[in-house]
């Protein structure tokens, strides 16, 4: 049993959240619809977006806490470029070239240059933040045009565009992780030293994840300017914590080489869910960082506890093992 | 090792002198003294709480909580305040609080063995999230926080000591007990070399759990002194008190000269690259640059510098090394 | 038959000011097992990575198949047709074996599960191809390596020391498996510290020391002698097994019955100013025997007494505290704080007899005074123990655990990596602490060591203590114990 929970780690989220959802629906009837269903979804685009951008960075044993200031640069990007009259999709382009762009920089720092992941991407999260912010002069950018505001609109089966765009990234990643080169993530996360043997291109490996990374933030910072119709100078910021947190519970290991793409989908849509609940709840909003967290920290204790019981316990078994069967051995020669 | 350490902190030591240079070459009101001391009071809590943490990052771990700790440190002195209780307990239940968050951190990081940046994570956003809470308990709004301090308290804020004014003797006074117990006492020893080699230190027979989570109490120590003293100088406790101090506080212990890879570091370091990176910030304003462009720079500042100390030994072997002329 | 498949030409390697190889030549031809050997520190392992393109030499050639090896990276040398089967096999953890196998190749791993399945087969391993890679035992990583070469279709494959952690069986195979290869027009390069292997598939040597070949011929035509000489002058040098000491009655530390992780069923006597020879293959526990003496592995069962009263170590704290100390086999990881100073490790120890406020100038004096009597070569007590030789780190290592002042000193592979020099000072320093009366537990894989240090011999395998021998047995004597019950262990 103990062995299933921690083993099967996405199931036991996924049950997890159902069991919260139907307490909750329980305790607030009409909480349990289609329209709560649509309203966790569009709730956790953003950090959907997010989360996929880092989880290649975290399979490579780095990690990006740049997230946040990025999505709020390439929406900024976004929206100055819209605003001085460019036609839509060259906005989109822009946020986009400014998301790999910072991407490649975090890449350069890590992969070229060597420099320790966090402490590249926790200096780049105030540089971006500051350059986004010397971009719009500290103003707030308002009056978004309603192409922007569009694609956050329902579409096919309820779907909005950046809905759609976000499910074809999910996809994508869970075919490319399946690839021969999808696999070389995992394994420069596994065993960077073991990877470079091989002949694998470690570094260019970290680089493209950190650009990977860049792109997705882009892309969340479009979803974030088009459902909220204007972007604020703080956009984005803290989301990269949470987006961590988020792949922690579905069994991301940040130790690297160890993580699905249906982790990072229920992690986020459990920590969706908890927010949408506790607002279907009638409970104060200022409550959620603080569920959040214990939430978090609950995990993260259940979690380790049971992997070291379970490490204890092969431990134990080889070494019972070791132990016993050479002794057997020896007593067959004896007799013999 | 102590050689080189030496010879970065006073390159620092040049950067700081070299900014100040630049900055009253700007703006010569820059250079006064009463300013510059003055100044310090902005920026001073970044200090307080970077130099423990450059403790706990020499001892192989990391802590972003402290942020929201000193948040909920002054909310919990607020409340003790607020339901009457004298100044001396509140102030305990400050301290109190803080040591507690420290403990719960490294009680998790010991029980998971997971990488303290995950668990620390976790702290941050509870820490925050129970500080709001608790202040939603006595009905203040985040905006203006808990107030209705005594005015000893409050005053002492803007008191001045041996010519300094409070914040400033305090981070200075705070600091100097950190230089002596990292780089004097046998517990720094074990701090450095907890760091440098956890498992030789298990073999060794070194406390390494103890020593551990000392070092992360007295980060929460810290930054409840952090937090009451913001809350003595804005004359409110407020949740996101902290907030500001994330970022450039792990700046400050990375450019002192911390490894976040653990064993390397040094308290003086981290002091005078705090003193850096505040007066860039004031600096800068005061030369008449927006406060954004300030923040940018100080995160480009701290991708700089890291930059530089890895990036230095890399472009070595491109260069080729050209022969030294016979000597 | 004389085509040659991979070339090194006057390669010279430096780290920093320490030169590893001063103008090395080597071939590898087409059709033959080329015998590499040499003994700790002389290069062997350096001069495969630069030709494996892991490395990147000082200066000197690298060509592989003719042409040189541009640029000098792994993949391009794996393109090239040259395999370099890693000491310590590189393992992804949470991969399958399957996976682990084929990572690098051009096609999906699935694409070469039937060519793994039958080689796995032909070399009569038992591995599955979807095992967890984590599960699998040190000899069946290296299978791992082994088939990672083989799949790859190398025309070299260098195997560094491949055999140290196989059973004699094991090895036979891999030996067969060697010659067929050998038939089929491959070229092999062999690295192992074991003459009697060596002779058994290789058709050349060469024998490196201090960085140069010295020596480099046909098998058939290199005498035992002249190989020996070769690798290592010091083998002359070494000074003869002192006379055997009157051994004390007195019991030091008395083990009855210890089971723990990895052995069971311990029963020895450690006299007081003895040296027990402790040893046996990889792997037939003695490791975790010392590690639980000292508190570092829990113990399962049994009794130990220290001087006749009951000894209980729950952690390595207690043990020094009564005086029990342990010389760990790998020194990087859990002996030496490699970027301390050096005075700092010979504290290290005993950091809990250092007064709260430090001493440093009592700590340097201390140092300085472990400096003269084991003769560690360094400038300062300030510098950091990175930046010695192996052989110096070794003894800044004995001066932490002598520091202890300790009354039962257990040496786990005391002379791994250390040049011939500073091995025979730690050879001379062993006999002294015996005759003044430390209870000596040596731990070694190296029989010659073991019996040319120790008063009575001990030999483990399978996790038991399969038999005791007088000193100045002979090293057949011990080989027989140690492998033949390893042997039976496995069947």
């Amino acid at each position: 049993m103990l062995e299933r929970i921690a083993r099967e780690r996405v199931a036991t989220l996924f049950l997890v959240t159902v069991i919260v959802l139907l307490l909750v629906g329980m305790a607030a009837p009409g909480f349990l619809s289609a329209r709560t269903a649509s309203i966790i979804w569009s709730n956790g685009l953003v950090l959907m977006l997010v989360a996929l951008g880092i989880f290649p960075v975290i399979l490579t044993r780095n990690i990006d806490v740049s997230g946040g200031s990025v999505l709020g640069l390439s929406a900024v990007t976004l929206g100055l470029t819209v605003n001085a009259g460019a036609p839509l999709p060259v906005g989109i382009a822009a946020a986009l070239g400014a998301g790999a762009a910072a991407g490649a920089l975090n890449g350069g720092l890590v992969a070229l240059l060597g420099v320790p992941s966090i402490v590249a991407t926790l200096g780049t999260l105030g540089l971006f933040r500051g350059v986004m912010l010397i971009a719009t002069g500290g103003e707030w950018i308002e009056e978004l045009p309603q192409g922007v505001k569009d694609l956050a609109d329902k579409g096919f089966f309820g779907l909005s565009a950046i809905g759609i765009v976000a499910l074809a990234v999910i996809v994508v990643v869970w075919l490319v992780l399946r690839t021969r080169r999808g696999r070389w993530i995992f394994a420069v996360g596994d065993n960077r030293e073991a990877a470079r043997h091989l002949g694998l291109p470690v570094r260019r490996i970290e680089f493209f994840a950190f650009v990977w990374a860049g792109l997705m933030y882009a892309i969340a910072g479009i979803a974030f300017a088009a459902q909220i119709g204007f972007v604020p100078n703080q956009a984005g910021s803290g989301l990269e914590l949470r987006a961590i947190a988020a792949l922690v519970l579905g069994g991301i290991s940040l130790l690297g080489g160890v993580g699905s793409v249906a982790g990072v989908v229920i992690g986020v849509i459990f920590f969706t869910s908890i927010d949408t609940a506790l607002v279907f709840l009638k409970i104060p909003a200022y409550w959620n960082d603080l569920i959040g967290g214990a939430m978090l920290l609950a995990v993260l204790l259940i979690d380790g506890r049971l992997r070291i019981a379970l490490e204890a316990r092969d431990r134990a078994a080889r070494y019972r093992r070791g132990g016993t069967q050479p002794s057997k051995s020896r007593d067959l020669e004896e007799a013999a | 090792m102590k050689r080189l350490m030496m010879r970065w902190e006073v390159l620092l030591l040049g950067i700081l002198v070299l900014e100040l240079a630049v900055f009253g070459a700007i703006n010569p009101r820059f250079l006064n003294l009463g300013s510059l001391l003055y100044g310090t009071s902005d920026f001073v809590q970044v200090g307080i709480v970077a130099v423990p943490l450059t403790l706990v990052i020499i001892a192989g771990g990391i802590d972003v909580s402290f942020a929201s700790t000193v948040g909920l440190c002054a909310i919990t002195f607020g409340i003790a305040n607020f339901f009457g209780m004298p100044l001396a307990v509140s102030l305990g239940v400050g301290f109190a609080t803080g040591a507690l968050a420290g403990l719960l951190n490294a009680t998790i990081i010991r029980l998971t063995r997971l990488q303290p940046l995950v668990v620390t994570l976790g702290g941050l956003y509870m820490f925050s999230g129970a500080a709001t809470v608790l202040s939603g308990v006595v009905g203040a709004n985040g905006f203006d926080g808990i107030g209705g301090f005594p005015a000893a308290f409050t005053g002492l804020g803007y008191q001045m000591i041996f010519g300094l004014p409070m914040p400033l003797f305090v981070f200075l006074s705070f600091s100097l007990v950190m230089l002596v117990l990292l780089h004097v006492t046998r517990f720094g020893r074990l701090v450095f070399q907890i760091g440098q080699n956890e498992s030789a230190a298990r073999h060794a027979g070194m406390p390494v759990a103890r020593v551990q989570m000392l070092t992360y109490v007295i980060t929460g120590l810290a930054a409840a002194l952090a937090g009451l003293l913001l809350s003595a100088y804005f004359g409110s406790a407020r949740v996101d008190l902290g907030k500001a101090t994330l970022l450039p506080a792990i700046t400050a212990a990375v450019l002192g000269g911390a490894s976040i890879y653990g064993g390397q570091g040094s308290v003086i370091g981290t002091i005078i690259a705090t003193f850096i990176i505040g007066y860039l910030q004031q600096g800068l304003q005061m030369s008449g640059v927006p406060s954004q462009v300030s923040s940018a720079l100080s995160g480009a500042l701290l991708v700089v510098v890291v930059a530089m100390r890895h990036g230095a030994p890399l472009l070595r072997e491109f260069i080729p090394v050209r022969p030294r002329p016979s000597e | 038959m004389t085509s040659v498949l991979a070339e090194l030409g006057r390669v010279s390697k430096s780290y920093g000011n320490v030169p590893v190889l001063k103008g090395v030549d080597f071939e590898v031809r087409a059709g033959e097992v080329h015998a590499l050997l040499g003994g700790n520190g002389a290069g062997k392992s350096t001069l495969m990575k630069i030709l494996a393109g892991l490395i990147a030499p000082s200066a000197g050639r690298v060509s592989i198949g003719g042409a040189p090896l541009s640029p000098a990276t792994p993949a391009q040398a794996q393109a090239m047709g040259l395999y370099l089967v890693p000491q310590e096999a590189h393992i992804f953890p949470n991969q399958s074996v399957l996976e682990n196998i084929c990572i690098g190749l051009p096609r999906r791993a699935e694409a070469y599960r039937t060519r793994i399945r039958d080689l796995i087969a032909e070399l009569g391993v038992a591995l599955s191809p979807d095992a967890k890679a984590s599960t699998l035992e040190i000899a069946d990583r290296q299978v791992v390596e082994i088939l990672r070469g083989l799949v790859r279709e190398a025309k070299v494959l260098i195997l560094d020391e491949p055999t140290s952690a196989l059973t004699p069986h094991e090895v036979e195979t891999l030996f067969e498996r060697m010659r067929a290869l050998r038939e089929t027009g491959h070229g092999l390069v062999f690295i192992s510290h074991k003459l009697h292997e060596l002779r058994a598939v290789s058709d050349r040597i060469t024998v490196l020391r201090d960085g140069y070949v010295m020596h480099s011929a046909k098998m058939s035509e290199s005498g035992d002698a002249e190989i020996l000489a070769a690798m290592s002058p010091g083998v002359g040098a070494l000074r003869e097994r002192r006379a055997d000491r009157a051994r004390a009655e007195r019991k030091t530390l008395e083990v009855t019955g210890l089971c723990g992780e990895g052995f069971v069923d311990i029963s020895f006597d450690l006299h007081h100013g003895e040296v027990l020879g402790l040893t046996g293959v990889v792997g037939a526990g003695r490791t975790e025997l010392a590690e639980t003496l000292v508190g570092l592995r829990p113990r399962a069962g049994g009794k130990i007494a220290l001087e006749g009263r009951p000894f209980l170590a729950r952690t390595p704290r207690e043990a020094v505290r009564q005086n029990v100390v342990i010389l760990s086999e790998d020194r990087q990881q859990y002996g030496l704080f490699l970027d301390a100073p050096l005075f700092w490790n010979t504290s290290s120890l005993v950091h809990y007899l250092l007064p709260f406020v430090l001493r440093p100038s009592a700590e340097r004096a201390r140092f300085e005074g472990y400096r003269k009597t084991l003769g560690i070569k360094c400038e300062t007590a300030d510098q950091p123990v990175r930046s010695l030789s192996g052989g110096n780190q070794q003894k800044v290592l004995l001066s932490k655990c002598l520091a202890a002042k300790p009354r039962v000193l257990i040496l786990d592979e005391p002379t791994r990596g250390v040049d011939v020099g500073a091995r025979n000072d730690i050879y001379e320093l062993i006999e002294q602490l015996a005759d003044a009366g430390t209870a000596v537990l040596l731990i070694s894989s190296d029989f010659d060591e073991v019996v040319r240090l120790s008063d009575r011999i001990a030999v483990m395998a399978g996790g038991h203590l399969v038999g005791a021998l007088a000193g100045g047995s002979s090293t057949d004597e011990i080989a027989q114990l140690a492998f033949e019950s390893k042997e039976a262990a496995h069947a």
